[in-house]
């Protein structure tokens, strides 16, 4: 990358100047590269290589996991790479990515599986290659790995829906909007709101639909449910996105409604803020990249990484908000001790 | 003309069925919901629907909708007009319909390439753009155009007309939209007697562009809020639109109004699921027996005429 930074800006510099001058420049500034690499590797023992897997570019939740690993690697001296599906969530890109960065041999890598089972055959890939591997975020099904970092989203789900209930002095009558059916992280979460239901008997769930963990398709959902119960007081949505798209809805129809999302996300703290989210479960994807980071560096130097790290779960409202709300720049992660207690 | 009276008495059927089994369905508020929804389907499909008239195609639309959104989002948070933003949108949108036109007549790719290959350049773009971020919380105002009111009727609806209304006068009584038409159903001929082909395409693209551009302020104003995949589940819908409303791929057949009754269906197969609590996960597969069925019955027609004659 560097190299080829360099030979532009020297290009540039002498547009006139032969094809030889270019070429002597180019293998002056590779070497002098080569030699400060060297000389690095020398300075420093680590620099360990880490590879780091994500589900999508779209989703604000896999960006700050993705600033997570980078700030943890800068923190420990590793180098991160960042692999993410050039379609959303898809299954064949992870597979084939997985291949290429068992080719490339990175040192260690951070793993969110798109799916916890589909994927799983690439975890195996990279057991066989003998590539430490920490899991974060979904459970994959089988395979080896150093730990797993991530949140118990049953709990989450449990956590989130019992505030709603409480807020809604334990009776009324609620829509549930689920993630994409299969997806772990939905039906965990759905699992918690049943939970939460049971312990309520005053609330009744009137419908329950999966809206895709999407806007535009909760949006339609919601204006299409409370047409048949116009009734609704409560909104329960397995993330953000979608319970700000069903209070949409209910603005549309000159209605209000208490809703809770979970992810804690920028615009969920804005919402919150302002009024109009009641709550959101904490799924913190910056510490979840900075401890799978941190777990992967750990065990390269051989370094004590516990089975799993699970994050309690914890529901951000107009009280707490503040601890949540820091501008991107601003977040550095947690040292290692805080968060992982022996 | 037969056909789409088919599929208007489908749809009415459709109606009577779900007012049958739901109560809910036939209320004045469920039906300016159904209305609402497909509006903004619908203009997205209106522009699709010209390129499919010359047998071309815009698989961009999608994409597009999605990176004039981001783009307008941004300009209109960072400048603080409402006027200013949308404006991108528009611009931005008609913009890439030239660039998809000038692939088409001038770099001459088959127009599922051309579209395809842009599809693929729009999204790739809006990823880097928004860097997984969103743009979200705009003016009341600017947001009443996808959620509010006029006269008790949501203003997407009058869009909806608006564009229906302009786009059947465009069809049906301009030179530009009998070209539009003589074109898809015999380009070489068309080009004999005296149709400028190339400057006609370049117009449908950019019209499809535009219309993304268009549907993207009023989703923007809809969801009130812009992130990099809300244009993803919009292209297939729209298609599908196209060809329930019984456009056909091959060109030169369909209307603007076909179109509208495509997107009700589509429309009607959700809110029905939904009032009547199947699981909104079979709507794919509802959707897919139903443009099947709709081309189906095309052909069968078709043939009969023929043989007929």
């Amino acid at each position: 990358m560097n190299m080829n930074g360099n030979c532009q800006t020297q290009r540039s510099r002498r547009s006139q100047s032969s094809v030889r001058f270019l070429i002597s420049a180019c293998s002056v500034c590779s070497a002098l590269i080569v030699v400060s690499v060297i000389a690095s590797a020398r300075l420093y023992a680590d620099g360990e290589k880490i590879a780091v897997f994500t589900k999508n570019q779209t989703n604000p939740y896999f960006q700050m996991l993705r600033l997570g690993a980078d700030n943890a690697a800068k923190q420990m001296n590793a180098r991160v790479t960042h692999y993410v599906p050039t379609r959303p969530d898809s299954i064949p890109d992870q597979m084939s990515q997985i291949e290429d960065v068992i080719t490339k041999r990175p040192d260690a890598a951070v793993f969110v599986p798109v799916d916890f089972k589909a994927v799983a055959p690439g975890l195996l890939k990279m057991n066989a290659a003998k590539i430490p591997v920490v899991n974060v975020t979904d459970r994959v099904e089988k395979g080896d790995i150093v730990t797993f970092v991530g949140l118990d989203d049953y709990s989450v789900g449990l956590a989130t829906a019992r505030y709603l209930f409480k807020k809604m002095n334990g009776s009324g009558a609620i829509i549930i909007l689920e993630g994409v059916r299969g997806v772990q992280t939905s039906s965990e979460r759905l699992r918690g709101f049943k939970k939460a239901l049971e312990e309520f008997p005053n609330v009744k769930l009137l419908a329950s639909q999966p809206a895709n963990y999407q806007r535009l398709a909760a949006l339609t959902v919601t204006e299409n449910l409370i047409q048949r119960h116009p009734n609704v007081n409560g909104v329960l949505a397995a993330n953000d996105s979608m319970a700000l798209g069903a209070l949409e809805a209910f603005d549309g129809a000159n209605r209000k409604v208490l809703a809770v999302g979970i992810n804690g996300t920028k615009e969920a703290m804005d919402a919150i803020k302002a009024g109009r989210l009641l709550a959101s479960g904490d799924n913190n994807g910056f510490v979840q990249g900075c401890v799978g980071t941190m777990a992967a560096i750990r065990r390269l130097r051989n370094l004590p990484v516990p089975k799993e790290v699970v994050f309690p779960a914890t529901v951000i409202d107009n009280t707490n908000y503040k601890t949540y709300d820091i501008l991107d720049s601003q977040r550095v992660c947690p040292k290692w001790e805080t968060v992982v207690k022996p | 003309m037969k056909t789409l009276a088919y599929r208007l008495i489908a749809v009415a059927l459709i109606g009577v069925a779900l007012s049958f089994t739901t109560e809910s369905f036939l209320t004045v508020a469920n039906v300016l919901n159904v209305f609402r929804q497909a509006s903004l389907t619908f203009l997205i499909a209106s522009g699709l629907t010209l390129t499919i008239l010359t047998a071309g195609l815009d698989l961009s639309v999608g994409a597009n909708v999605g990176l004039s959104a981001c783009l307008a989002a941004t300009v209109m948070q960072s400048s603080g007009s409402v006027a200013l933003g949308a404006a991108t949108g528009l611009v931005f949108g008609a913009g890439v319909g030239i660039v998809n036109g000038l692939m088409v007549t001038l770099l001459r790719l088959p127009p599922f390439i051309a579209t395809y290959g842009m599809l693929w350049t729009l999204n790739g773009f809006t990823y880097w753009f928004m860097g997984g971020d969103t743009i979200h919380g705009f003016s009341p105002g600017f947001r009443a155009l996808g959620s509010g009111y006029w006269l008790g009727v949501p203003i997407p609806i009058y869009l909806m007309l608006g564009f229906l209304l302009a786009g059947a006068v465009f069809t049906r009584y301009t030179t530009l939209g009998h070209d539009v038409y003589a074109i898809g159903a015999n380009r070489e001929a068309a080009r004999l007697s005296g149709v400028p082909v190339r400057s006609r395409i370049n117009l449908v693209y950019v019209l499809s562009g535009a219309m993304a551009g268009l549907a993207a302020v009023v989703y923007l104003a809809r969801l009130n809020s812009a992130e990099a995949d809300i244009g993803e589940p919009l292209t297939l819908p729209a298609i599908a639109a196209v060809l329930i409303g019984g456009t056909s791929l091959f060109g030169g057949v369909g209307s603007l109004l076909g179109t509208l009754v495509g997107a009700l269906t589509l429309t009607l197969v959700v809110n029905g699921m939904n009032l009547l609590a199947v699981d909104a996960s079979w709507q794919p597969l509802v959707t897919g027996v139903i443009v099947l069925l709709a081309v189906w019955i095309d052909v069968v027609t078709r043939q009969r005429a023929e043989a007929n004659a």
